[in-house]
């Protein structure tokens, strides 16, 4: 009993080392990934807000007279169609179909 | 003390402290160890609930640190993950004269950091002696380049700026916040407390896309019909999420400014107006529901004109006959015939409806520039007035929260900004009966696609428009001034409603040279021959629709 008991004693010492060597290795690993995921979540912030910038609706507006003024039209949508597949073929619907006008 | 009696005896019993091994000594010793194991154990436990306890207080003290983080405020996202409000750490640099050592050194220095700054206006300053800002807002490049001089003097201040990528987009919505960031106004207000704790950016109901479309609109029309302001909301009727809430003028958040002019007023949520006609709805959908009237119930002999008190209630429209059912009344919006109806309900009834709805009571919202509705007491008279939208007051969000109930099968909904995640469930609770919006958004229809309606100039093909158009005198002290309130309530598609959309025009006049094209018939019309929702709002809430319902048709088609 003596010797078993001693012996469990010397395991759980022996796995509470183990386990807590590891831990700390990974609270490591944890960190420094930690702190490079936080710069580029920085960076991506900053890349997203000027893209936000540059795609907004006034922005795309702008662009439009500038550049595209004749290309650009306005989209009726009754003339919105709808992809969708059945049986290996596809398929084109009016997406205003289900609204009729009584 | 008697000497005899104190005399000790020693004597020795050797034999009776012998040492002897025994079984009893072998268990001192095993519980000995027993002993040292128990410890050990109750050591363990103490140490793992301490190290559970921990874990379980990770998140608070993440939370903790944040908050007393002072340049911390989470960003605000719109419902596509496009930013509204970015907030970036800014660095003002200063100098404290006092601490300068080579004031010639410092200012050579400075002067190939800053080429372009004024360097004798500087000078002046550090002869003053008193700390100064040399640059606010200073760029990351040219801080490394200032601190690498190593001169005391030189002191900084971290930051926090807010910035507006949409400008004055949503300025009514977001609100501003003070040097000490605090919320003051908008959400930054309301959610003052969770912007400044969340790691998570604050996502809102709002689309970036729907709302330029829709202030575009009110901005060019502000233009044409001369108005004081304008409000617009888009709302999904099923759920009360805001799309789009828009209020002219506005102001660009980036500018910081403070301000005083009234005019820049939230209308669509603060805005109190008496909005007329469009309560017509609210009156028959409180008959149909107490069951005191149908769609065709008949009403004879309908006079011109009503006497109340000091006051006479007339018609619009006097061309309107003298015997209309309920859906001809909504349609032709006969002021009589509503009356007729409102006394067929008696107050309570009346009353209870609109409570239900919510039209006559302060809202609840998600930022705090909302509008308390002008309390009033009921009697006969304001029975009268109230069935056809007089002399009762409310907000647009109010408005489009009426309508959106009584449009979307009777469910209760609670108008918000602030996008829900995907598992949230959804709670209908139905507070008017089954069946009474059906009726109801079929006259909306006619009111729009039939040449008797009011709102024609709105029925923009493919989208099923319905609506109630509402035109009121503003109130002045005593009574009503020339000033009008034009308003127009859409519903789309009619047949299985989706969308509740406002615009209102704060005192607008007539156009004499906007031209406008009929939707309902060939031809067009220069100028605006009345100043009228039906020839105003309408118009509005119709190009609105025509420019947003293909973004609504394609990207929302899901929900």
């Amino acid at each position: 009993m003596k010797k078993v008991s001693l012996l469990i004693i010397f395991v759980l010492i022996l796995a509470t080392s183990l386990v807590k060597n590891s831990t700390k290795e990974i609270e490591d690993k944890i960190f420094a990934l930690n702190q490079s995921i936080r710069s580029l979540k920085v960076e991506f912030g900053d890349l997203m807000l000027e893209y936000n910038f540059l795609s907004s609706p006034d922005k795309l507006i702008q662009y439009q007279s500038q550049y595209f003024e004749k290309e650009l039209i306005k989209i009726d949508v009754m003339r919105i169609k709808e992809i969708s597949e059945k049986n290996n073929t596809i398929e084109l619907t009016d997406l205003k179909k289900m609204i009729k006008d009584e | 003390m008697n000497e005899k009696n104190s005399q000790i005896i020693l004597e020795e019993y050797e034999n009776k402290f012998l040492y002897r091994k025994s079984k009893t000594n072998l268990n001192i010793e095993f519980n000995r160890i027993a002993f040292i194991f128990f410890v050990f154990v109750v050591i363990s436990i103490i140490f793992s609930i301490q190290l559970l306890h921990l874990g379980s207080l990770k998140k608070d003290n993440e939370v903790k640190t944040l908050i007393t983080k002072k340049n911390y405020r989470a960003d605000i996202l719109d419902r596509n993950g496009n930013y509204l409000v970015k907030s970036v750490s800014s660095i003002d640099l200063g100098i404290n004269p006092t601490e300068v050592i080579d004031e010639k050194r410092l200012l050579v220095n400075l002067q190939l950091i800053f080429p372009n700054k004024n360097f004798s206006e500087i000078k002046k300053k550090l002869n003053k002696g008193k700390f100064f800002y040399l640059e606010k807002k200073i760029s990351s490049q040219n801080f490394e380049k200032i601190m690498l001089l190593g001169d005391k003097s030189i002191k900084y201040e971290e930051k926090l700026t807010r910035i507006y990528p949409q400008k004055n987009l949503f300025s009514h919505i977001i609100g501003q916040i003070d040097d000490d960031n605090q919320g003051i106004s908008g959400i930054e207000k309301s959610f003052d407390k969770e912007l400044k704790t969340s790691t998570e950016p604050l996502s809102l109901t709002v689309d970036t896309d729907i709302q330029f479309l829709v202030r575009e609109e009110l901005e060019r029309f502000q233009s044409i019909f001369r108005s004081k302001g304008s409000a617009a909301i888009l709302m999904n009727v099923n759920n009360g999420e805001i799309i789009s809430m828009v209020s002219y003028p506005d102001f660009d958040l980036n500018k910081r400014e403070a301000l005083k002019d009234l005019n820049f007023l939230n209308r669509a949520s603060k805005g109190v107006y008496e909005l007329g006609s469009v309560f017509k709805t609210f009156t028959i959908a409180a008959g149909l529901e107490a069951n005191l009237i149908e769609v065709d119930t008949e009403f004879l002999n309908l006079e011109k004109k009503l006497k109340c008190g000091k006051s006479t209630i007339g018609e619009y429209d006097d061309k309107i006959p003298s015997d209309l059912t309920v859906e001809q009344i909504l349609i032709r919006s006969g002021n009589i015939g509503s009356v007729r109806i409102g006394q067929r309900l008696e107050i309570d009834k009346l009353r209870s409806f609109l409570d239900k709805i919510g039209v006559l009571k302060t809202i609840n919202f998600d930022i705090e520039e909302v509008g308390e509705p002008i309390p009033f007491r009921w009697g006969k008279c304001k029975l009268a007035t109230v069935s056809f939208g007089h002399g009762i007051t409310t907000t647009p969000l109010q408005l489009a929260k009426g309508y959106a109930i009584v449009t979307n099968g009777g469910f209760d909904i609670k108008p918000s900004l602030i996008k829900k995640d995907a598992n949230h469930i959804w709670n209908k609770k139905r507070i008017i009966k089954e069946g009474i919006s059906k009726k109801i958004n079929l006259i909306l229809r006619k009111i729009v696609s039939t040449k008797e309606g009011t709102a024609g100039l709105a029925n923009i093909k493919g989208y099923q428009i319905g609506g109630k158009t509402g035109t009121a005198q503003k109130t002045i002290t005593g009574g009503y001034s020339r000033a009008k309130v034009n308003t127009f309530v859409a519903i789309f598609p009619t047949s299985k409603p989706k969308y509740v959309m406002v615009v209102l025009l704060d005192e607008p006049k007539i156009s004499e040279n906007y031209i406008y094209k009929y939707r309902n018939k060939k031809g067009s019309y220069k100028g605006t021959p009345y100043n009228t929702a039906g020839w105003t709002s309408v118009e509005v809430a119709g190009k609105i629709i025509e420019k947003i319902g293909p973004i609504l048709a394609t990207k929302y088609m899901e929900n």
